[in-house]
Parts: C-alpha cells; structure tokens; sequence
C-alpha cells in the first residue's frame, strides 16, 4: 500500500498543486490542500485515484474559501506572489498575466471553473464527469461554455493582448 | 440532422466522440457551411482557454517538504555547513610543513655554532623574560589592535633590541621548534568562535610565518633570544592577524555567508522551477501525443498554414462560404444540387451570370470536387421575373424555374453535360 501511495504521490502530487494553484491562487495553500488531499488517501485509499484525488481536493478548496468567508479573512484568489522571483521582468509579465487569467477564472461558476482546471491536467470527460459528478454527457456543454465565458471575461478586462502577444 | 451544437463541437475537438458520431458529424459539416463556421469559432476559444490557464504557471520558489517524510525539516542550508570545512582545512596545510622544513636546513648549518652559543643562550633567555615586561611593542603599536588581546603574553623584543642582541648567541634547536610550532596555536584562541577564516587572514597568517623566516634569515646564526623574538613575533602577529581577521570578519563575515545562502537558495529555486517547467513540458508533448485520433481530421485543415498553394475557396473564387439556408434565402427556392455528388461546400462569388444583375442576387455557386479531384462549379442566381434569357439548346447555361444555372469546370464539356442532365 506504501508503495502504491508513492507512486501516486509521485503521478499527481504535482498536478494536483498546479491544479490547486490554478484555483487558489496561492502556492503555499495549494501545496497544503495537496498534502491533505494525499493524507486522507493514506486514510482510505481510494479505487480509481485520480478523480478520487481532485475531487477531495477541490472539496477542500470549497470548504476552505467557506471558512475563509465566515472567520472574515480574506480570499486569495488575487493575492500577490511572496516567492522570490527568478526574473523580474518576466516574473511581473507572468504575474500580470496570471492576475488576469485568474480573475477572468473568477467569474465563472463553480462548476464550470472546476471543469475546465481539471481538463487542463489532463482528464478526459468521463474522469472529469467522475470527480465532478456530472454526466458524462454534461461535460462537452460544460467545457463549451467554461472556455468561452473565460475568453470573454478575459477580453473584457482588455488584457487580451498579453497573451496574444 | 441538425445543426451541431457547442458542446458537440467541443466534444469533438477534445476527441471525446466514438467514429461513428465522427463520421456522422464529418459528414454534416461537409454540407452545413454554418456549422463548418461555428467549428472554427469554437477551434480559436478553445485554443485560447487552454492559453490562458496554461499562463497560469505555478510560481518557482524553495520546494516544501512532501508528506512523506513528513515537512518538519527546515528548508535552510544543508550548503552552509557543506561550504565551512573546506575552507577551514586549507590554512593549517598552508601554514605548517612549509617554514619547518626550510627551518630545519637551516638549523642543520647553524648547529655547528651551538656549543659556543650555549651560554649566551641563557643569557638571552634572562633577556627575553625580561623583556615580556616592557610595554609598547613597535610591532604591535603599528597595528590597530585596541580590541584584540594578545593571545600569549607579550614576550616580545624590539627591532633595536634584537640588533643590539645580535651576536650574542645562536639558539636550541628544540625551543624554536616548539616556538615554531606554537605560534599558530594562539591564533585560534583570540578568534572568536564561530570566526570564518578567509583569504586574508590566511595571507596574515602566511605573511606571519614568512616574517619568521625572514627574521631568521637575517641572522643566520643568531640568538636564541632573537629565536624566541621571532618566534614571539610570529605568535603576536597571527594573534594581530587573527584580531584583524575577527574585527574586519566580525562585521561583512556573516553577511557575506547569508547572502551566499541566499544566491545559493535562489539558484537551487530556480533551478527546481526549470525542472518544474521541463515536467510541464514532457507533460504536455505526451499529452499532444497520447491526443486520439479522431481529432485529428478536424484539426488538420486548419493546420495547414497559408503558404500552401490556392484552397479550394480561393480556386473555386468564393468569397463568402454560406450554409445552406443562406444560399436558399439569397435564391428565393431550393438550391439546386448534382445528384449522387456531395458538394464540398457552397458560397458567393462575384460573378455574373446575368449581366447588369445587382448585390440583390447574388451567383451562390454549389462547389464539387469529382473522383479525380477535379473543380465541378454550378453556380445559380435568381432572375428577375420577366427577363429570362434565351438560352440555346445543349449550352451549359439553363434556367430551372426561375434560377438560371451555369455548370462549368475542369473536366470537358462532355462529362459536364451528363453531369448536367443530373442537376436537380
């Protein structure tokens, strides 16, 4: 079991944190949300993992954001980057950026914001109908509507050319 | 069928429909330019999405622990610790073989004058001690020493002394060996504890040590006094050069090793970023890879890249590609089709048949490719009532209804005729 847990530690530590980035927007709680994710599977090791995985962990999220809500502390969806950069420049360009994905990410729903992170990583329809527990057949208009809605909120805040350029 | 919808499209493009629905899809778009439209609509916003969540990279910054172990261990420096012994073993090896064996050749040529120095070496001894009481030795005035303590009492004899002194006798050869020996042992102790040794102090050291020998040099057969002198004068400059190294270390010794760490840490976290990126990378080429066939149809057309020679758009001169219903609304009737042929699409071109027609009826031309990939256009255009033309009998050129039709392209006139008598 030890090995097994290894090795999907080692399969989907990291795109779980990217995952987990991509929907906080800060690496430290990623990297926390991820460490409990993979501590509840030590608890009860899962059948099929990687749904299993990222549907825990994006519980997390919802349960965390909720207690961040009710103890009044801020939500860091937008907070800056502490981390030492490697470049200035190109750290502020990627930050500038990563702002604007992500508040363009914000005004999705919920459900659309999940299913389009967990594409990113990967999932085809029916492990993101699992985790997210829709119908596989749901996933497609999901996804339709998830990308177009981020790509207009996108262009809406005018930084569209960051990333065409 | 009907006209695909979004999620089907995405569906597609995401490889997610068996063959058969790919087919049937395929098969639709080859006849709803509408849909063809919408597909590459739906191709840049799902290309752009995945631009923008790709932009949003984890950022790079010193790894953290993972579970397992668990992250009780502190992120600083294993490097500190891995830097401090190598420089802390150079100095002795510089300092010590070197002078003893020169001092030992020369011992061998001065042993020959011991015996008729052996009195006066007692005498010098008397000297020396008495010495050790005299303060303000020029040696260690001229240095800036106010908070540094010799590191053994100030045994010490002057310059004018020691040319005063110098005839008196030659020295044993035990004691300035131990002397010798001892005057780096000092060093240490003045040093403050946690003290870095660095290329200067170690050049002190050095600078010491040669002092020594130049001094003995000087004097060959000298006294044991002027041994016991240099001796001491070796021991109080390393004390002085450790008493610098600590005065001047003490201040830019430790920020210099914690800005090492830090361009150390920064280097490793840039590092782990690049590798972070590289698995990104492989991730992403083995995901384009493991991409499933069916999308590929899809994607290919648009894939290829203007320079390719004139597309079929351009070579059949359409300027606008339209859905079928557009191209029954701009005829007022049915469009009028090959039968057994499936048109690779239909569109506008500028084109007259009519002369002096205007924007109002446009020619849609209904586009073919035959089994040999040759161009097969029938274009349409809706006449105005009352002014249908006289066409000869056998021309290309026909009305049906109210349509005036006009079947042309690359194949001979003979083939486009039995393809004419097909038109419906």
């Amino acid at each position: 079991m030890t090995a097994d847990l290894t090795q999907l530690f080692e399969q989907h530590y990291g795109s779980l944190v990217r995952m987990l980035y991509r929907r906080t927007g800060d690496r430290d709680r990623a990297e926390d949300l991820a460490q409990e994710t993979f501590a509840r599977a030590v608890a009860a090791p899962p059948n099929n993992p990687r749904p299993w995985l990222f549907a825990v962990a994006l519980n997390l999220v919802r349960e965390d954001g909720r207690r961040n809500v009710r103890q009044g502390r801020r939500l860091e969806l937008l907070r800056t980057e502490t981390v030492p950069s490697p470049g200035p420049e190109e750290e502020f360009d990627r930050n500038e950026r990563s702002a604007g994905v992500r508040a363009a990410l914000a005004t999705l729903s919920e459900r659309d914001r999940e299913a389009l992170l967990l594409k990113a990583e990967g999932f085809n329809y029916g492990e993101i109908a699992a985790t997210l527990g829709l119908s596989k057949g749901a996933v497609g208009t999901t996804l339709a509507r998830a990308r177009r809605r981020l790509v207009e909120a996108y262009r809406t805040e005018g930084r569209g050319k960051n990333v065409a350029s | 069928m009907s006209h695909l919808d979004e999620g089907t499209l995405h569906a597609l493009l995401d490889g997610e429909l068996d063959l058969a629905e790919v087919s049937e899809i395929q098969k639709h778009l080859g006849s709803c330019v509408a849909c063809g439209s919408r597909l590459q609509e739906v191709k840049q916003v799902l290309a752009e999405a995945d631009r923008l969540v790709g932009a949003m990279e984890v950022p790079a910054g010193a790894p953290r622990a993972r579970p397992e172990p668990p992250r009780s261990q502190p992120s600083p420096p294993p490097f500190q610790p891995a830097h401090e012994p190598d420089a802390w073993n150079e100095p002795p090896v510089l300092l010590v073989p070197d002078p003893i064996d020169a001092g030992a050749t020369r011992r061998r040529w001065i042993r020959g004058l011991a015996v008729a120095a052996a009195l006066a070496g007692v005498v010098a001894g008397g000297r020396l001690i008495g010495s050790a009481f005299k303060p303000g030795h020029p040696v260690l005035s001229e240095r800036d020493l106010t908070s540094a303590q010799p590191a053994v009492p100030p045994a010490v004899v002057s310059p004018e002394e020691r040319k005063a002194e110098s005839t008196l006798a030659t020295r044993d050869k035990q004691t300035r060996l131990q002397n010798r020996l001892a005057a780096p042992a000092p060093a240490p102790k003045a040093a403050p504890p946690r003290q870095e040794p660095d290329p200067d102090s170690a050049t002190q050291l050095a600078d010491s040590d040669a002092f020594a020998a130049a001094a003995d040099d000087s004097i060959t057969a000298d006294s044991l006094a002027l041994a016991g002198q240099a001796a001491a004068d070796s021991s109080t400059q390393v004390a002085a050069a450790a008493a610098d190294s600590s005065s001047v270390d003490g201040n830019t010794a430790p920020e210099a090793s914690e800005s090492d760490a830090l361009a150390t840490r920064r280097a490793a976290a840039a590092a782990l970023a690049e590798l972070d990126r590289e698995r990104v990378r492989q991730r992403a080429a083995a995901a384009t890879a493991a991409l499933p066939p069916p999308a590929r149809p899809e994607v290919q057309p648009e894939a290829e890249p203007a320079p390719r020679p004139p597309t079929l758009e351009q070579r059949a001169q359409i300027y606008l590609r339209i859905g079928l219903d557009e191209a029954v609304k701009q005829l007022g009737g049915p469009v009028h089709v090959i039968e057994g042929m499936t048109p690779q699409f239909i569109g506008l071109t500028r084109t007259q048949l009519i002369p002096g027609t205007g924007p109002a009826r446009p020619v849609v031309r209904v586009v073919y490719l035959d089994a040999r990939g040759r161009l097969i256009l029938l274009d349409q255009q809706r006449v105005a009532t009352g002014q249908t033309p006289s066409l000869p009998a056998g021309s290309l050129r026909w009305t049906i209804g109210d349509v005036m039709l006009y079947l042309r392209g690359e194949p001979g006139p003979d083939v486009l005729r039995n393809l004419q008598a097909r038109v419906r």
